[in-house]
């Protein structure tokens, strides 16, 4: 019974949504969308499972009086002054998001959206210091992620165009530097020439680049993102398609029960 | 008046959030608890207001008949899962979990299908040669659709763990990786853009609405 019926509900579940997508008429026409608000209800409902722990996890520290029990209770507070406010505002206006909502003017514009976009935004600074570590032109990998990354960050600024050519200078002339101090030290002739030859064609190469980076930047930062980016993409997509089929076949068929324990 | 005092309050904790660019300090922890409180319940009013209200009680009051006694078994699947509270009988909230789990199941396989699947498969058989006006342009135009082409194919032999990646699946799956290199440099490239565009958004509150430097 605690096993058995919901392995029998998930079967019917999943069976009944496949059989209205091949059988587009009724009763199976709008099984689909029927069955997407009722798991809307339900999942909105199982919010609450998730606020009550939250909820529990923090007054158990304001009781306790444990390290920080001063935030706990501001979290709680925040909460149900939100949450009053919110239906409050609801009541009042009809929609708690409306323009004439104080909900809306005050805790929503002045409160909740500074909170996110603040919070997101300083992930610009961490990904930054992500990328000193992980941008390291020591593989040829690892040199195709920071070039292409490189192009797509300057393509989409306004000023790209213009600050691409210092960028690409600047690189060359170190990559010169690098191969003529390395070549300096080398001992067989052969690898000495090369080196030396290398540090001779990124010098030359300057000129080109800098001219190429100057008129195609944005170009080629839209090449980037609709040809090479979107065909790894696709093969991406097309292997979670995959995946996600042959999982929800093991959950419909009750190979997969992590979700009984 | 109350203008001024919640653009202080948003300057506040604006402040108090970029403040852990220095260190982790209770400015911070303030302002990152509020915000997990508040996101919490705004979520919360959000999910009444939108999805419970309309989708049970409105359709309740609106509908007869079967279309309104069916909506009996989304509502008693919801008392189920708030089951989960009384210990004894905890476990009949598994039948709305299931019911949950059976429906991204089902949707699993025809949203892949339709969704994903079919669709990038469909967009995948180009052209090889594209007549355009003039050579070089049908030539540029047949160039790309190659590269999507063999970076798609080379990108799934990538992700193909059932043999060993040697010889000719090496190969494949060794240009499977640089276009994979590329594309995860172009999304890392794209997120830094909308990070540092969002952290434009917030430097400009501040000078411009709080500080009204500009």
């Amino acid at each position: 019974m605690r096993r058995e019926v919901p392995i029998a509900i998930t079967f019917f579940t999943g069976v009944l949504l496949v059989v209205a997508f091949f059988i587009p008429h009724e009763p199976f026409g709008s099984l689909e969308q029927r069955f997407n608000d009722w798991y809307i209800i339900v999942s909105g409902f199982a919010m609450i499972l998730g606020l009550d722990s939250l909820l529990l996890h923090h007054w158990n520290k304001v009781s306790r009086r444990s390290q920080d029990w001063f935030h706990s209770l501001s979290l709680i507070l925040a909460f149900f002054i939100t949450l009053f406010w919110g239906f409050y505002s609801g009541i009042h206006t009809g929609n708690f998001l409306s323009a004439q909502s104080t909900f809306r003017k005050y805790f929503y514009l002045y409160v909740f959206v500074p909170l996110q976009a603040t919070m997101f935004s300083l992930l610009a600074f961490f990904i930054a210091s992500a990328a000193y570590r992980a941008f390291r032109a020591d593989r040829f990998e690892a040199t195709l992620l920071l070039f292409s990354a490189g192009i797509v960050m300057l393509g989409r600024v306004p000023m790209g165009n213009q600050v691409a050519p210092w960028i690409i200078g600047f690189v060359l002339l170190l990559f010169a530097f690098l191969l003529y101090s390395d070549g300096r030290k080398e001992v067989d002739s052969l690898r000495r020439a090369l080196k030396f030859g290398g540090a001779i064609l990124s010098l030359l190469l300057i000129y080109p680049l800098a001219w190429f980076f100057l008129k195609y930047t944005a170009a080629t930062a839209g090449w980037i993102m609709n040809i090479p980016q979107l065909a790894a993409k696709r093969g991406i997509f097309i292997g979670i398609a995959l995946g996600g089929i042959a999982m929800s076949l093991r959950i419909i068929l009750g190979i997969e029960k992590t979700y009984l324990r | 008046m109350a203008q001024v005092f919640w653009t202080w309050v948003a300057a506040f904790l604006t402040l108090a959030i970029f403040s852990f660019l220095y260190k982790d300090n209770p400015f911070y922890k303030f302002a990152e608890h509020i915000y997990v409180g508040s996101s919490a319940a705004f979520w919360l009013v959000y999910l009444w207001y939108f999805d419970i209200k309309p989708k049970l009680i409105d359709a309740w009051r609106m509908n007869t008949g079967l279309e309104k006694y069916i909506l009996i078994i989304p509502a008693i699947l919801s008392v189920f899962i708030l089951l989960r509270f009384i210990r004894p009988i905890a476990w009949i909230s598994r039948w709305a979990i299931a019911f949950t789990v059976g429906m991204a199941a089902g949707l699993g396989i025809t949203a892949n299908l339709q969704g994903f699947l079919v669709p990038q498969i469909q967009a995948t058989f180009l052209p090889v040669w594209v007549p355009s006006h003039n050579f070089w342009h049908s030539l540029g135009l047949s160039v790309n659709n190659w590269i999507l082409v063999i970076g798609t194919v080379v990108t799934i032999f990538y992700f193909y763990f059932s043999k060993e990646h040697k010889g000719t699946l090496g190969a494949l799956s060794r240009a499977g990786i640089v276009f994979i290199m590329i594309a995860f440099g172009a999304s890392f490239g794209y997120t830094v853009m909308a990070r540092i565009s969002l952290l434009i958004g917030r430097v400009y509150f501040l000078i411009h609405n709080w500080l009204h430097i500009v």
